[in-house]
């Protein structure tokens, strides 16, 4: 055995399966574009979008995935709620038919059995480092600024709820870069557990000095386009976006929506800031979320890597897949194109993974070009156009040892 | 799932005012449940979860490995974060990378994972005044869905003051460890989360007004008193989330 944790197993402990719920909705804004049309055209042409940072300045070289086409105005009656954040969420609300499928859901199920659970890491963050820069001169705090409705993780998610006129049960989940795959966890519960009839998942990060400067300080941040599981990485780009998901209960009318089958979570139990170093936590995440479904490793298509570029983190998850997969499916890792969007990496991957599933093709993992020997899994460096994955498991783990593997499946 | 058990609880405040005022037992910060290795380094948040978590463990004679956690904060690393944001705005600011990945919300929720090698999954969620509340329904959906027994943690630190002048001020923590289901050890039943609007103690209604997770009194107050099951509000926002509590530590009343 190359790693043993000699406490309960999670897997032996946990009882049932989990009903599967339907993806009715899902839209993406992040620096691949306003939407999911452009994610996937972005996808297809593996190119990175990454690009040097506009939005404030810092006092060392990277590259990040800035959204840099206009973000929409919050309106008055929410403007203490108005973020970064915010706005991103807005804007990826107001894509295509996303709002009016939202509002089908609320017309047909009741504004009080829809739930909204949201996963960040940042939450508005950006807004209060300004609010602090302001303190800094003025000695007070401008008066505008309200910290619960903008820095505290749960304001984007309130911000939502209101702007919907949701009334079901609405949080966030903040496990750093696991958060918004989580959150499609807790969504699925809420379902099931009979709360909500349909919720709205959001992951929302927006590009901050904190996250920039810290995974900085940690050595982590690479000055150039990320290489995921390349032998020449030199770390993480940082980025931002806003991805939504309406879940539904499965009935006769979303009977063609691709499902959301499970959401495997595990703890690493080992470093705050590294994963174990075989993936143990992996491992066993990606493991509930087969057991959850009740699918097994050999129906997996595609493995929608969490690699970030950082070396620890892709020898991880590496290791994981290899261990727990004899005939590993493709696997690969968006974050070159789209740096790590943290907190909303969940949702946001969930999506690729969607349209995936949707438009049949496995994406590529762009900046990779030489694979490196300490990493045990396939990696698809270019998207695979004739595949047709039928079952995508989607991986997002975070500081803490917090782990999350999204399944989903076709039709 | 007809109810939860709850198997024991525990609380926190190193405020002695906060302490004598409420109406169950409340401890100052153990430092003893820290890891010698964390104490220098971690928070008044973290500390606090550690000392609610770790007396619940051993209250209710629980493994804190074998538990999945939920863990609820309004505002998670809050002192840490605000020391970030203080040096981010200076020219020469210097980023601590420990202090940088000890101001993640999941902080405590990690550190706790750690210290007891539970690989069992672990959350942390915020939800502004409704934190307690949205805790027990994630809970419960936890407990719904996948049976078991779980450790709940709602904590939250004092904010500095210029952050929210109007809140933040008594920091608190408890624990609860739940199971699904009517148990034998059980100190009281809870019955399915729903909208109510039962009114908030008025003896602790601005308490829980300017500190969110002290919305957690009437149920922690309750369940040590005993007596008849009542619908009690756990958010201080009312109407809103309330729970049915039956009591189960003491002789019923007769009629």
């Amino acid at each position: 055995m190359p790693f043993a944790h000699p406490k309960a197993d999670p897997i032996m402990t946990m009882q049932s399966h989990i009903s599967p719920v339907a993806v009715t909705a899902y839209q993406c804004v992040s620096v691949a574009g306003d939407d999911v049309e452009s994610l996937y055209l972005s996808l297809i042409a593996n190119r990175s979008c990454l690009k040097p940072l506009r939005l404030f300045d810092i006092p060392f070289e990277t590259l990040v995935g800035e959204v840099t086409s206009p973000l929409p105005d919050i309106r008055p009656g929410l403007k203490a709620y108005d973020s970064r954040n915010a706005r991103l969420a807005l804007k990826a609300l107001n894509q295509g038919d996303f709002r009016s499928t939202v509002e089908r859901a609320m017309a047909s199920h009741g504004v009080g059995r829809i739930g909204l659970v949201l996963g960040t890491s940042t939450s508005g963050i950006y807004d209060s480092e300004n609010a602090y820069a302001h303190f800094q001169s003025k000695g007070v705090m401008p008066t505008d600024f309200q910290f619960l409705k903008i820095q505290t993780a749960q304001a984007t998610a309130e911000f939502l709820h209101l702007e919907l006129g949701l009334q079901g049960p609405c949080y966030s989940i903040s496990t750093a870069c696991s958060s918004s795959a989580k959150a499609l966890g807790a969504a699925q519960r809420l379902i099931a557990a009979d709360f909500c009839d349909a919720v709205l998942v959001a992951g929302v990060d927006s590009l901050c000095r904190l996250t920039l400067c810290g995974f900085n300080s940690l050595q982590l941040v690479s000055p150039e386009a990320c290489r995921p599981m390349d032998a020449k990485r030199r770390g993480i780009n940082i980025g931002e976006g806003a991805a939504l998901l309406l879940l539904e209960r499965l009935n006769s009318e979303n009977a063609a929506r691709p499902r959301l089958l499970a959401v495997g979570e595990s703890s690493d139990a080992h470093h705050m800031s590294a994963p174990h170093p075989d993936g143990a936590g992996a491992v066993l995440a990606m493991t509930l979320a087969l057991h959850l479904a009740g699918r097994d490793v050999s129906q997996v298509d595609y493995i929608n890597l969490h690699a970030t570029a950082s070396i620890l983190n892709d020898l991880a998850d590496a290791k994981a897949v290899n261990h727990l997969f004899p005939n590993p499916p493709p696997c690969s890792g968006v974050k070159g194109l789209l740096g790590h969007t943290l907190g909303a990496s969940g949702a946001v991957e969930a999506v690729v993974s969607l349209l995936s599933l949707e438009r049949g093709f496995v994406p590529g993992t762009c900046g990779f070009e030489q694979s490196d020997p300490q990493c045990p899994c396939p990696v698809t460096a270019t998207p695979l156009l004739d595949q047709r994955p039928r079952l995508v498991l989607s991986n997002a783990f975070g500081f803490g040892g917090n782990n999350a593997s999204v399944l989903l499946e076709a039709c | 799932m007809e109810c939860m058990s709850l198997l024991g609880f525990s609380a926190c405040a190193p405020d002695p005012e906060l302490r004598a005022s409420l109406p169950f037992p409340v401890f100052d910060i153990n430092r003893d449940s820290i890891p010698p290795m964390l104490r220098r380094r971690t928070s008044q948040a973290t500390q606090m979860a550690f000392s609610v978590a770790s007396a619940v463990c051993v209250e209710t004679r629980r493994s804190a490995a074998a538990l999945p956690a939920v863990f609820a904060s309004v505002a998670g690393e809050i002192q840490t974060t605000d020391r970030l944001c203080t040096e981010l705005v200076k020219p020469e600011g210097v980023i601590s990378p420990s202090a940088f990945h000890n101001s993640v919300q999941n902080t405590a929720a990690g550190y706790w994972s750690i210290a007891q090698q539970c690989t069992q999954p672990s959350s942390s969620l915020a939800a502004g005044c409704d934190t307690f509340a949205m805790a027990l329904l994630e809970a419960w959906c936890q407990l719904s869905c996948h049976g078991g027994e779980l450790l709940l943690v709602c904590y939250d630190e004092r904010w500095p003051t210029y952050l929210d002048t109007a809140r933040g001020e008594r920091a608190f923590a408890c624990a609860l460890v739940l199971a699904a289901e009517a148990v034998d050890d059980a100190i009281a039943h809870i019955a399915r989360p729903h909208f109510g609007a039962e009114a908030f103690s008025t003896l602790f209604e601005s308490l829980a007004a300017r500190m969110p997770v002290l919305a957690a009194i009437p149920l922690l107050g309750l369940t040590s008193a005993g007596g008849a099951a009542q619908n009690i509000p756990v958010s201080p926002v009312v109407p809103g989330w309330q729970v049915r509590i039956s009591p189960l530590n003491t002789i019923p009343v007769p009629l």
